[in-house]
Order: C-alpha cells, then sequence, then structure tokens
C-alpha cells in the first residue's frame, strides 16, 4: 500500500502527460484535465522549496540551543531566515479579514513595507543584502580559475594539451582584445575559429552528449512511469 | 628552492592580486576596443528587429543572482530593443531565487525610460513552481498557470492580459538563462508549440547552445559578457557588458600567460628531474 | 556616473561594499566577517524561498482562488503540498511519497516527450542532413566534421562494450573531437567566471568610488 499507491499515481500522473501530447488540448476532454493537472502540478511543486527551509532552521536552532561552536553564525543564519520570511508573509492591505485584524493594530501606512511588492522589506533584504552577496560568492570563482590555471592545467599528454591550446585559442577569440591580435595574423582567423572550433567541433560533440543524455532521460522517464524506478521515494 | 620550484609553487594570493590588478587596470586606464559581432547575435537581433512593431514577446528571467553581470545586461539591452519597438513585453522567471524580483526591478527601471505603462505595455507574471509544467500549462492558458502577476493583480484586471491568452499570441520568447531551463523552452516550446525561442545565457551554458542554434532550435544565441557587449552594440547602448570588455581582455591576457608559465615550470622541472634519474 | 547621493543611498552603497570585501577578505584568509556574512546570506536565501511561495502558491493559487472563486477542488493540491512536509517526521515520511509521486510522475511524462520529440529527432535529423544543405568545399568538409564528430561522440561514451576494434579505433577519434570540445568550454568557462568578478569590481569602483569622491 505504502509503495502501491505511490506508484498508480507516478504512473497516471506520467502516462496523461505522454497521451496528452497526441491530442489537442482545447478540444478534448483530457485537453482541460492536463491543464488542471499542470496546474495541480506547480502548487504542489512548491511547497518542495519550502522542506529545505524548514530543514535549515531546525538544525541551526539545535545548534544554537546547545551552544555548539560556532553558534552565534548559526543564530545569525536563523534571525535572518525570519526577518526575510515574516515580513513578507503579513497582509499589504486591510481588504481580508486577517488584514483588517492587522491592521486594526498596525498603522496602514506601514503596508508597503510588507508582502513581496517592489519597496517591502523583502524586497530591499533581497536587493542590498542577499544578491550582492550571492554574486561576491560566485565571483570569487574567477581567483580560483586563475589559480587553478597555473598550478593544475598541465599539459601531461597529446590529449590536453591539445585540449589546453583549444582553450587559449577560444579565450583569445570571445574578447575584444584577443580578437584583435588574431587578427594581425589574418582577418579570418576569428570566422574560423567560429566556423569550425565552435560550429564544428564543438557543436558535434555537444550534439552527442545531448543526444546521450536525453536518451537516458527517456528511458528514466519510462522506467519512473512503469514504477521500475522507485529511489525517489525513499526509504521508509 | 631552485628558481623554478619557487615558480610553481608560487603562494596563490600573489596570482589573486594579478587578477584584482588586471580586472581594475581598463578601469583607470580605459582601451576599448571594438566589440566585433557572432553571426548568433546579429541572427537574434534581426529576429526581434524584423518583427512588426507592437508585436507582443515573452522575456524570461531564468537566472539566479549570482550571474546577473552576464545576463542582467542582456535583459537590459533587450528590453530597450523591445521597448523601442513599442512592442509588448510578457516577462516571467522559472528560478526561485530571485528571478522574479531581478525581473520586477530591471522591467520597471528599463520601462521608465521608455514611458511605458504597467499593464498595458508590459507585465511581470512573477513565478511558478516546477518549470516543465509551467512551459507546457502556458500552451493552452496562461491564466491556468498565472492567475495573479507578480505583486498579485488577477490577470483579468490586466489589459495586456486580455490579449495574451496562450503561446498563440506571442510572437517571439527571448530566453535569457544561466541554467538548463533553456534547454527545455527550446526542447518543449519551440519543439513541440512552434514559437520561436531566442536565447542570451552564461559563457558556462554556451557552447552547448551552438547544436540548438545549427539544429534550427534555438533563433540566436548571446554567449556570455561578450555576447551582451555585443547586443548592446547592436542596440546602440555603452552598457556595463561593454565596459566590461576590456577587462575580460586584459585577464583573459593574464590567464593565457599563467598556463603557459606553469607549464614552462612544470616542464622544466620535469627535465631536471629526468636529468637527475639519468645522470 | 553618480550624482548628489542621499545619505540612505550612501548607506546602502557602504553595506553593499562591506558585504563584498567581508566576502572577498576569504581569499586571504578565513575570518569571522566573512563567516557572519556568509551564514546571513544562507539565512536570507532560504528565507527568500518563504516569502515566494506564500505569495505565489499559498495566497495566490490557493486562498484567493478558493475563496474569491469557490475553486474548492484546489484543496486536493493544497492537502498533497502539506502532506510533503511529513517528510520530516521520519515516523511518517512514506505520507509524502504520494505528493512526491505526482510531481515526479507527472516530470517523467513530461521529460518522455520532450527527450524524444524535443532532443533526439531534431538533433539526428540536422545531423543526417548536415551533408544534403552544405554548401561549397568548406560547408562539405564541416558537415563531415560534425557527422564524425557526433558518431565518434557517441561511440565514445557507450562503455557496454569494450572499446576494440573499430568501436576502439572510433572511440579514440571521438576523444580527439571531445578535447577540443572540452578546451572550448574551458575557454567560455574562464570568460564566464571572470564576467562575474569584473561585475563586482565595477560596483566597487564606479558606485563605492563614486560615494567614496562625494564624502571625501
Amino acid at each position: 500500500m505504502r509503495t502501491t499507491v505511490p506508484v498508480i499515481v507516478a504512473f497516471l500522473a506520467g502516462i496523461a502527460m505522454v497521451i496528452s501530447f497526441f491530442f489537442a488540448p482545447e478540444r478534448t476532454i483530457l485537453g482541460q484535465f492536463q491543464e488542471n493537472l499542470l496546474q495541480w502540478v506547480t502548487i504542489v511543486g512548491g511547497f518542495t522549496l519550502v522542506l529545505g527551509v524548514f530543514s535549515i532552521v531546525r538544525v541551526n536552532a539545535r545548534a544554537v540551543s546547545r551552544r555548539n561552536d560556532g553558534w552565534i553564525y548559526k543564530l545569525a543564519t536563523v534571525v535572518s531566515v525570519f526577518a526575510m520570511a515574516l515580513p513578507s508573509m503579513l497582509p499589504t492591505s486591510s481588504s481580508t479579514t486577517f488584514g483588517k485584524i492587522f491592521y486594526s493594530i498596525v498603522p496602514e501606512s506601514w503596508a508597503s513595507a510588507f508582502g513581496t511588492n517592489p519597496g517591502s522589506i523583502y524586497d530591499w533584504l533581497f536587493n542590498y543584502l542577499d544578491s550582492p552577496m550571492m554574486e561576491t560568492m560566485f565571483a570569487t570563482l574567477a581567483f580560483y580559475i586563475a589559480s587553478a590555471a597555473y598550478r593544475a592545467f598541465r599539459a601531461r599528454s597529446a590529449e590536453a594539451t591539445l585540449l589546453l591550446i583549444t582553450a587559449c585559442i577560444v579565450m583569445l577569440w570571445r574578447v575584444p582584445m584577443g580578437e584583435a591580435f588574431l587578427r594581425l595574423f589574418s582577418d579570418n582567423i576569428p570566422e574560423y575559429i567560429n566556423a569550425f572550433v565552435m560550429k564544428g567541433f564543438n557543436m558535434s560533440v555537444q550534439r552527442g552528449i545531448i543526444i546521450g543524455a536525453a536518451l537516458g532521460m527517456a528511458s528514466m522517464s519510462l522506467r519512473i512511469i512503469l514504477g521500475i524506478e522507485r529511489t525517489y521515494m525513499g526509504k521508509g | 628552492m631552485s628558481f623554478w620550484e619557487k615558480v610553481a609553487n608560487i603562494d596563490r594570493r600573489w596570482i589573486y592580486l594579478l587578477v584584482a590588478i588586471a580586472v581594475f587596470f581598463p578601469m583607470i586606464f580605459i582601451m576599448q576596443f571594438p566589440v566585433e559581432l557572432t553571426p548568433e547575435a546579429q541572427q537574434l537581433y534581426n529576429a526581434i528587429d524584423n518583427l512588426p512593431n507592437g508585436s507582443i514577446v515573452m522575456l524570461t528571467f531564468d537566472y539566479y543572482p549570482s550571474t546577473m553581470a552576464e545576463t542582467r545586461p542582456m535583459s537590459i539591452a533587450a528590453l530597450r530593443h523591445m521597448f523601442s519597438k513599442d512592442m509588448k513585453v510578457v516577462t516571467l522567471s522559472n528560478i526561485p531565487l530571485g528571478g522574479p524580483t531581478i525581473a520586477e526591478d530591471v522591467t520597471r527601471s528599463i520601462a521608465k525610460e521608455y514611458g511605458k505603462e504597467y499593464g498595458i505595455d508590459y507585465v511581470n507574471l512573477g513565478y511558478r513552481a516546477n518549470y516543465t509544467a509551467v512551459m507546457h500549462g502556458l500552451a493552452s492558458s496562461i491564466e491556468s498557470i498565472f492567475n495573479a502577476d507578480f505583486t498579485g493583480t488577477p490577470l483579468k484586471d490586466l489589459p495586456l492580459m486580455q490579449k495574451v491568452k496562450n503561446y498563440n499570441d506571442i510572437r517571439f520568447i527571448l530566453v535569457v538563462s544561466d541554467n538548463a531551463t533553456i534547454d527545455y523552452w527550446i526542447s518543449i516550446v519551440n519543439a513541440q508549440y512552434g514559437i520561436p525561442v531566442g536565447g542570451g545565457v552564461t559563457a558556462v551554458s554556451a557552447p552547448k547552445m551552438y547544436a540548438f542554434v545549427e539544429a534550427g532550435q534555438l533563433t540566436g544565441l548571446l554567449g556570455g559578457m561578450k555576447g551582451a557587449a555585443e547586443y548592446e552594440k547592436l542596440v546602440g547602448i555603452k552598457g556595463t557588458a561593454t565596459r566590461g570588455m576590456d577587462s575580460q581582455s586584459l585577464v583573459h591576457f593574464l590567464i593565457i600567460f599563467l598556463v603557459i608559465a606553469g607549464n614552462v615550470a612544470f616542464f622544466a622541472l620535469r627535465g631536471r628531474e629526468k636529468g637527475r634519474v639519468n645522470g | 556616473m553618480v550624482e548628489s547621493l542621499t545619505f540612505w543611498d550612501h548607506f546602502e552603497i557602504w553595506l553593499r561594499a562591506y558585504l563584498i570585501l567581508s566576502l572577498f577578505s576569504f581569499l586571504y584568509k578565513d575570518n569571522r566577517f566573512y563567516k557572519m556574512s556568509e551564514h546571513i546570506f544562507a539565512g536570507l536565501s532560504a528565507g527568500y524561498y518563504v516569502g515566494l511561495i506564500w505569495q505565489t502558491v499559498i495566497i495566490q493559487q490557493l486562498i484567493n482562488p478558493m475563496i474569491d472563486e469557490g475553486k474548492y477542488l484546489l484543496i486536493i493540491p493544497g492537502l498533497l503540498g502539506v502532506l510533503m512536509f511529513a517528510r520530516l517526521i521520519p515516523k511518517w515520511s512514506w505520507v509524502s511519497r504520494v505528493s512526491l509521486a505526482f510531481v515526479i510522475g507527472n516530470t517523467a511524462g513530461i521529460y518522455l516527450i520532450n527527450a524524444l520529440h524535443g532532443l533526439i529527432f531534431p538533433q539526428l535529423y540536422d545531423t543526417m542532413g548536415s551533408l544534403t544543405k552544405a554548401k561549397g568545399f568548406s560547408g562539405g568538409l564541416l558537415a563531415l566534421v560534425v557527422i564524425i564528430g557526433v558518431i565518434s561522440t557517441l561511440i565514445y561514451f557507450y562503455f557496454s562494450k569494450e572499446h576494440k576494434g573499430v568501436l576502439g579505433v572510433t572511440a579514440r577519434v571521438g576523444i580527439w573531437f571531445i578535447m577540443i570540445a572540452f578546451g572550448a568550454h574551458f575557454g567560455y568557462t574562464v570568460m564566464g567566471r571572470i564576467s562575474l568578478l569584473i561585475g563586482r569590481a565595477e560596483f566597487l569602483f564606479y558606485d563605492w568610488g563614486g560615494s567614496l569622491r562625494q564624502l571625501f
């Protein structure tokens, strides 16, 4: 029962999408069913995103209560979660019942600070704290790639040498200064690189990988629909 | 330690410093080499430019804040292009971490410059989970998936959305993305519903997209900050991507130098080791 | 670039500059400023999800349609979504399987068609037709490169049979193609990473620099 019902649900949800491919949705009852199904999937899918948040809060709150090493940082994490989440969940007007109760206590001039709209606390925290930090975390990768280029990228074999030479040529081609440098040798070099390296060798390999991965995707999807693949259910 | 051993084991923080210098140097001493266009960027520009004025198009903000340096200039240049042709723009995002907020921020600021009115000239639908379901759902009815826009305004209260019911009302979709969502815009929306899709992707994803461009599944491609700079040139603006090209150039030359230097040190040390073993 | 800034503008610029520099400080050495910024970043990102799902799913897709439009059938996906949280309680985690199966089954159905119709067929079609579409000698040569590249790459990644004989030679050719492709990919990846750094550097130089010039 614990396994059979989910397998049946997966089969029905999957086969509905496969069958609907062959029928124009606006002309059949199946089409209406498909529309509802897709709407429901977007709703249920949304809840999966919040699952992780509960785990983060639980793990960090436990570390704070036990005063583990670095608990002050974990407290900052928990406070940040609530600082972002709570104002965004508050009503933005007194048009709802909860809104009426809320704005009988709080001045309605504060309404623009709540919710997720532009100008809210949520929006400000994202634009002035979260987003810059996210950009910076990824920007540090530039330093690591430079360090790796110096310390780890070695032409140990003919294949590795070919890889490095191609990389250097593409790095030159992709920047204005590099392109100007390449044109010193011949005006057509950038076009040849685009035509033969990118649209020739690179494209053919990428296509092979796309086809291979798609075959794997198709077979895995079929296994899930037919109930052969059940690892997504987890243990218990 | 010999000279080559010192060179091979240089503290990585010196390399970080060199990178930082290479990035900031062109900001002080501006060089501005001309940005050359690629056929793929020209193809994308032409596809949008050839649409009749006032066409309804979709612009997706399928990227995380982490890659905004590459993708935001693409979105801005695209919006300028679309608004200059009085196109009606419907935006959405399939990225739960920041996508809809970025869409809101970017479209409103650019729309203000062109005197465009929200709800009439552009709408931000926001975000819905499970992007494959979203892409399929928009084919039959946008309202079945997005019953309200990002701010919660019902679609029936937005004049533009009375004219846009599903993909049949959209002439072109420009996907600006830093992840695999563009693969699904191509393989679901273009392949199954026939809507032309153009792509603006990060440099990491760009090599893969050539396969789709050549197969005709993707109409035009912008790859990374250079792609954004190309589109800025085509649209006639000097944005952040164009400004960043000098730094990009210098760092690329630095990286090539580091690769060569590292390998020279490696082979010099290996040669010495072989000599020591043999003799 | 920077016109006269208000106090609040300066505060926002300096706040962002502090966060950027505290995160970059890790490049020199791990320190408490970096750790604090990193943990705040993790918390804010998690909190963002909550706000987004509350507004877009709970309010816009469930509560408003049910109350304003009488669409009470939406209680079913709402319930399925809530059941997802059973995963957090080990004794009851099996309850969440139905919700998971619903989402994953639907996605699998989409992926099956998408893989065949949207990826494999168009890509194979273009590969096989590339010689007929080719123009001139260089076009023909390029088409041949593409066909050989696709076939040899697919054979290289076919591990169900030992790479011997014709298969081995083709796989060897595939390696050479793959090295060129990965070299190109590496070049692009370097470009991508550097671009992200340039974005931060532009903020520090132009925005923070502008604020510094105005203040001092």
